[in-house]
């Protein structure tokens, strides 16, 4: 599910053995014991990783297996990943490229400037064909088309999205809790998603650049906090998979909210907005 | 005040510090990024992208999945 494409990945894995690079240059050979675990620990160095290890473990524990064991794919596939590209000296770590977004985007636009052009080009010559006020006339369409044009274009897809959300947000927070329907509709899109940004970001962005450390710190350090305050509500329960009234996580709080068909939904929403904010990221 | 107002206090708490961290982002000079620059910056690279993506894809699981 959450294995790399060729495409982004390219080049024999450590397993397969040296190749030869793109000048036909042999590639180094990892076939040693030591190495493979040298490459592997290299990938256990991202924080990331690791918290992704911790997360699967405790999910596990805690009664949800399933949800372990997505998290523990994604931890393998990214230790994987990482090891592998610090083996390449790989600048994969920097911004994530466009990717197929931008070549869909400039394709799109083609699109809208051939059909602009052409609906330009049948106004002109209605406009020569009459008289100097219809040809002003044209000018001025000629001038409005392509932006109403491009307006539509751009306007279409984003309906199209909003209208699957709302559909989707509907149907899924029509369904039980916990139940199958539900499981396969959040993993589906959860996969989706994680592919998705596994390719890159969907449209090149300027650099976000540095940015204050005070002001980093000072979102970690409320960050940090309510996961121990979640956290000192957890440990407090009569047990990891037994919710408590006098010490609350924030899923024993929601539980009312997510036990009706509105509120589900409303809470989907939420999160569809939210993954929609960072895959545009 | 029982212990379950307390628990709860401290949830409202927190995302009241996020909300003045956010307002002290946007509306004042203070050197503190808003919440869309953090979460930006936390993507620039693969790996905390996919950080990012997975944790959300968590939160989904943990409150409608089996």
């Amino acid at each position: 599910m959450l294995v790399n494409h060729p495409s982004t990945t390219g080049g024999p894995s450590a397993e397969e053995g040296a190749g030869t690079g793109q000048n036909g240059a042999p590639l180094p050979t990892v076939r040693t014991g030591p190495r493979r675990v040298a490459t592997a620990l290299t990938g256990l160095r991202e924080p990331i990783v690791v918290i992704l290890f911790i997360i699967a473990f405790l999910t596990w524990i805690s009664g949800k297996p399933l949800d372990g064991v997505l998290m523990l794919v994604v931890a393998v596939s990214l230790t994987w990943d990482a090891a592998r590209r610090s083996r390449r000296g790989n600048p994969g770590e920097g911004p994530p490229a466009a990717g197929p977004a931008a070549g869909e985007a400039a394709s799109a636009t083609g699109t809208i400037s051939d059909e602009a052009a052409s609906s330009t080009g049948t106004i002109s010559e209605a406009a020569s064909a009459t008289g100097p006020g219809v040809q002003q006339a044209g000018r001025a369409a000629e001038q409005d088309a392509p932006t109403a044009g491009a307006r539509h274009q751009r306007w279409r897809p984003a309906l199209a999205w909003l209208a699957g959300a709302a559909l989707y947000v509907l149907v899924v927070g029509s369904f039980i809790r916990y139940s199958w329907p539900a499981t396969v509709a959040i993993i589906g899109l959860g996969a989706a998603v994680v592919v998705t940004g596994w390719r890159g970001a969907r449209r090149s962005r300027p650099a976000t650049g540095r940015l204050p450390a005070t002001g980093l710190a000072l979102w970690g350090a409320v960050l940090v906090a309510g996961g121990l305050w979640e956290l000192a509500a957890l440990l407090q329960q009569p047990n990891l998979a037994t919710g408590s009234y006098a010490h609350p996580t924030i899923s024993t709080l929601t539980d009312p909210v997510l036990s009706t068909w509105a509120g589900r939904s409303i809470v989907l929403a939420g999160w569809l907005g939210l993954g929609w904010f960072l895959v545009e990221r | 005040m029982n212990s379950h107002d307390v628990t709860v206090l401290g949830y409202l708490a927190v995302l009241l510090a996020g909300v003045i961290l956010q307002l002290l982002a946007t509306r004042t000079r203070a050197p503190i990024p808003p919440l869309g620059k953090v979460l930006a910056w936390a993507m620039n690279t693969r790996t905390r992208r996919i950080g990012m993506l997975v944790a959300w894809a968590w939160v989904g699981l943990h409150f409608f999945a089996r």
